[in-house]
């Protein structure tokens, strides 16, 4: 590659979209900015929340004043026949009366912090110090997991009672689920089931309702704001990658004394460089550092790569829209779920967001350089593997025709392959994918409980796995560049899936930043069991030829077309499942 | 005879979206979304459910109250120790999951907690001392009014359940809005694709007028929103929630899809490509549903009223108005778009 030839294409690119964005464009932009800061203050009024829930109460009531202050509330005459047609949710008579649905159980839990709120209130009218009586706080130690010595605890001196006494609670109205409980005040109306109840700040000091669990919400929230001005720029880009394939276009690039990958990194420079400043802009304006901006560039890359394949991929405008909006979502969720568990759990390490929650929050101990390798490693190795699967079809054969996405894909993966060998290649290329995908897996099903989710995560790594394996030798057989006989598949196949097997076991480096502390971690990783070197040394291997078995299955089904492949496909993988669960079994 | 013309371009739209079955490509993302969202849900909560075993406190120091607002609950435990070395001890051993030290002094009561650091069982714990101590705050206060003369009223007992909120304030809005800006930018890209691939001139070759041109591009577009919005809602009604309004609901989506569509297709015809165009609309839509925050009912909170049942008259006259809104920006649209067709 030579970078005057890449830089001069990236300035043409840079002349060509800014003679684009003319003074009307920006003109607009700008309004439309003037007019959304004007309502700005406004909007933080209209809570999503408010008025979500009809309590009915007679206007000499206590709780009328109550439910008037509380946003979340709207009052209403109390009659019978409303509450039972559904028109209220609770109706305070002589009791407090609630709807048996999950509606009636959310608008008592609104009632009861505009309840407590008023009670606040009041007592503050009269003394301030009276309303908030009880004042916490609140640390976090660092505990040994270690089992408990006997001699260390010690017996209790009191215990308080059990639920038979019924006095300590007439208030109680039949809804007796404790559950969580929070009240933000910071502007927005968040009741105390919403999502301020599932994602608190955090808080550490102050009444009771100031305490919260550790959960970087603010920090969260900010930290989208480093997604979101990237989507514009990946509109661009991907308009510009389209622009080559309509009318043939591209072809006096792809005529000129240029390479294609010079084309392409020529094409995605301008754009690298405008997102990362824009990432940098958005540090600067919500106070984070350095680190957030290194911790972005691997997102920043797989946003790009991803665009890029689906702008080789697309065949109109409009399916370029749904492919950006879903490459969006997709990489919004990757990053995001994550990051929601930065101070709880390992598991955020998988994401990039965490470390730039982490320096948003500006904690103490910033987040670990492992979490960088961790997150960015295999962010960075897939999209490399999407600009060579997308500058396999940037070729005039595959480029300008219309045919199906899935065609293009195998056309793309056909690209890489010469001799039998190649099959290897496609496999370790494609491990950091199959390694991302799984720890999207990994994020997803991890709170659930481990009986649910360790199945489950099997059979979607299998599915993963073996995909990743069998689409190399499906392209090869597809685009003709092996002959199709049995013998080939089964060799193919063992090839590789023993290039699988080598990459897969780079992917090992994962145990760096303790992933395996997590069950389901481990179970993704196949590594962290603790048994006897002999066993060990046969889990090593095992895998290489189950790997090569289940490859060669679907090898042989792709030797003989489209359904074949499906069939061979499934085969594969009941057998990866099938001995996945034989190892968990055989070690636990 | 124009009108069956005017169809036959809004189905030669409609084939080319399946055709390249993006329509497909539309469901898997509304799908991952709410997958992603219910995950959040789902997951987040399981790490409050209270179900998920008791918790338990050491206290020491001034626990009588303590003790008296803790009973009569199954999630939690306290036991009493003699002094704050004991409870710390036992904590660190792993005899409790939390520690309570509570101090009295002559008018407030402070508590020191002391929790495990990087616990899944973390945000259950403080969860629960949260629970907890809000209760305890509440004797206190109850105890303070009676002493001040204040009328307080007694607090009701209820356990929140975050689905509800969530689902109703969060996902519904996030599920009908989604399609509709998607429909917008397709109707935008469906104009750009004319211009860039240069075969708006046979187009206006055709015996069909401006405005039906215009029509027969954005049709499908219209409709496909609404069309998404009612498999949304078919599928949250099969999931158990249900949804209070579906009529006054679709003719919302409806109208704002028309708004989008309308500016969308105006914004292609005025700049003819489409980096441009999906810039400018892309910042227009997302300024003009910014700006709906700034009516007495947000557009997220006129949507969440009425799948939750809670709509007001008020209600009603906002969804009339992003019908009104709907038509005249998409005729205005229409009439702006046909002259620059010509």
């Amino acid at each position: 590659m030579r970078l005057r030839k890449v830089l001069r294409i990236s300035r043409w690119e840079v002349s060509r979209t800014a003679g684009g964005l003319d003074r009307r464009t920006l003109g607009f932009a700008i309004l439309v900015f003037v007019l959304v800061a004007a309502v700005a203050p406004f909007a933080f009024d209209g809570g999503l929340y408010d008025e979500l829930y009809v309590v009915g109460v007679e206007d000499d009531d206590g709780y009328h004043e109550a439910v008037e202050r509380a946003d979340t509330l709207r009052a209403v005459e109390p009659s019978w026949s409303a509450f039972s047609s559904g028109d209220i949710d609770v109706l305070v008579r002589d009791d407090i009366h609630v709807a048996d649905d999950q509606k009636g159980e959310a608008a008592v839990a609104e009632l009861r912090d505009a309840a407590r709120r008023y009670n606040a209130g009041e007592l503050a009218e009269k003394d301030p110090d009276a309303a908030f009586p009880v004042s916490v706080e609140i640390n976090y130690v660092d505990r040994d997991a270690e089992p408990a010595e006997p001699g260390d605890t010690f017996e209790p001196v009191a215990e308080e009672e059990d639920s038979e006494d019924e006095d300590a609670d007439d208030d109680d109205d039949g809804v007796d689920a404790p559950d969580a409980e929070e009240d933000v005040d910071d502007g927005f109306s968040l009741p105390s089931g919403g999502l301020g109840g599932i994602i608190g700040q955090g808080g550490r000091s102050g009444t009771p309702d100031d305490i919260a669990p550790p959960f970087p919400f603010e920090s969260l929230i900010l930290a989208f704001a480093f997604l979101v001005p990237l989507n514009f720029v990946v509109q661009a880009y991907s308009t510009s990658v389209m622009n080559e394939r309509i009318g043939r276009r591209g072809v006096l690039m792809l005529a000129s004394p240029v390479s294609r990958q010079e084309i392409i990194a020529g094409k995605t420079v301008p754009y690298f460089a405008a997102a990362l400043a824009l990432v940098a802009a958005v540090a600067a304006v919500v106070g984070g550092g350095w680190r957030s901006v290194v911790a972005m560039v691997p997102v920043l890359l797989i946003f790009l790569s991803l665009t890029f394949v689906g702008a080789m991929f697309a065949r109109s405008y409009k399916e370029l829209t749904f492919v950006t909006v879903f490459v969006s979502v997709v990489v919004t969720s990757y990053v995001f779920i994550p990051a929601i568990f930065t101070d709880i759990d390992p598991v955020a390490a998988i994401s990039p967001l965490s470390i730039v929650v982490r320096d948003l929050q500006q904690a103490a101990s910033a987040a670990p350089a492992s979490w960088y390798v961790f997150s960015g490693a295999p962010l960075v190795f897939s999209s490399a593997v999407l600009f060579s699967l997308g500058s396999g079809v940037y070729r005039e054969e595959e480029m300008f025709n219309q045919r199906r996405v899935p065609h293009k894909a195998v056309a793309a993966v056909a690209s890489w392959l010469r001799r039998r060998a190649s099959v290897a290649k496609v496999s370790v290329f494609l491990v950091p994918f199959v390694f991302a995908i799984q720890l999207l897996v990994v994020a997803t099903l991890f709170a659930l409980p481990v009986e649910v989710s360790l199945p489950l995560f099997f059979v979607a790594a299998a599915v993963v796995e073996e995909v990743a394996k069998s689409v190399s030798v499906y392209a090869g057989f597809a685009h003709s560049v092996f002959e199709r006989n049995d013998r080939n598949a089964v060799v193919l196949g063992a090839i590789s899936g023993a290039g699988f097997f080598v990459g897969e076991k780079f992917a090992h480096l994962a145990q760096l930043v303790g992933l395996d502390t997590l069950e389901i971690g481990r179970a993704a990783l196949g590594v962290g069991f603790d048994v006897s070197p002999l066993v060990l040394v046969a889990l090593f291997f095992a895998p290489l030829v189950l790997h090569a078995v289940a490859a060669s299955l679907a090898a042989l089904g792709a030797c003989r077309g489209k359904r074949g492949y499906l069939v061979g496909l499934v085969a594969a993988v009941v057998v990866h499942v099938a001995y996945n669960l034989t190892v968990v079994g055989l070690v636990a | 005879m124009r009108s069956p013309r005017r169809l036959r371009l809004a189905t030669r739209e409609l084939a080319s979206l399946r055709a390249e079955k993006t329509v497909v490509l539309a469901l898997v993302i509304q799908l991952f979304i709410a997958a992603f969202s219910s995950f959040l849900v789902v997951g987040l909560v399981s790490l409050y459910d209270p179900g998920a075993g008791e918790v338990e406190f050491a206290a020491a120091g001034d626990t009588d109250e303590l003790l008296e607002a803790a009973a009569g609950q199954d999630s939690w435990d306290v036991s009493v120790y003699e002094d704050r070395e004991t409870a710390t001890t036992t904590f660190e051993g792993g005899g409790a999951d939390a520690v309570l030290l509570v101090e009295r002094t002559d008018d407030s009561v402070d508590v020191d907690v002391l929790a495990p650091r990087g616990d899944l069982r973390t945000t259950l714990i403080v969860t629960a001392a949260r629970d907890l101590l809000e209760r305890l705050e509440d004797a206190e206060r109850e105890r303070l009014a009676a002493e001040l003369n204040v009328d307080a009223v007694p607090v009701p007992e209820g356990g929140a359940s975050p689905y509800h909120g969530f689902t109703y304030a969060v996902l519904v809005p996030v599920l009908m809005f989604l399609p509709v800006f998607i429909s917008g930018s397709i109707a935008s890209d469906s104009v750009t694709e004319e211009f860039e691939r240069g075969t708006l001139d046979l187009l206006r070759a055709s015996p069909l007028s401006d405005p039906a041109i215009f029509d027969g591009k954005t049709a499908a577009a219209v409709a496909l929103a609404p069309a998404q919005a009612v498999l949304w809602l078919a599928l949250l009604v099969f999931n158990d929630v249900p949804i209070s309004s579906p009529v006054p609901l679709l003719v919302l989506v409806t109208g704002i899809t028309a708004v989008a569509v309308g500016f969308g297709a105006a914004v292609a015809l005025q700049f003819r490509e489409r980096k441009q165009a999906q810039f400018v609309y892309s910042v227009g839509v997302v300024g003009f549903f910014a700006l709906t925050f700034a009516l007495p009912e947000s557009s997220a909170n006129t949507v969440a009223k009425l799948a939750a049942g809670s709509a007001t008259t008020a209600t009603y006259a906002h969804v009339a108005g992003y019908a009104v809104a709907g038509v005249a920006v998409y005729l205005i649209a229409r009439r702006f778009g046909g002259r620059k067709l010509s």
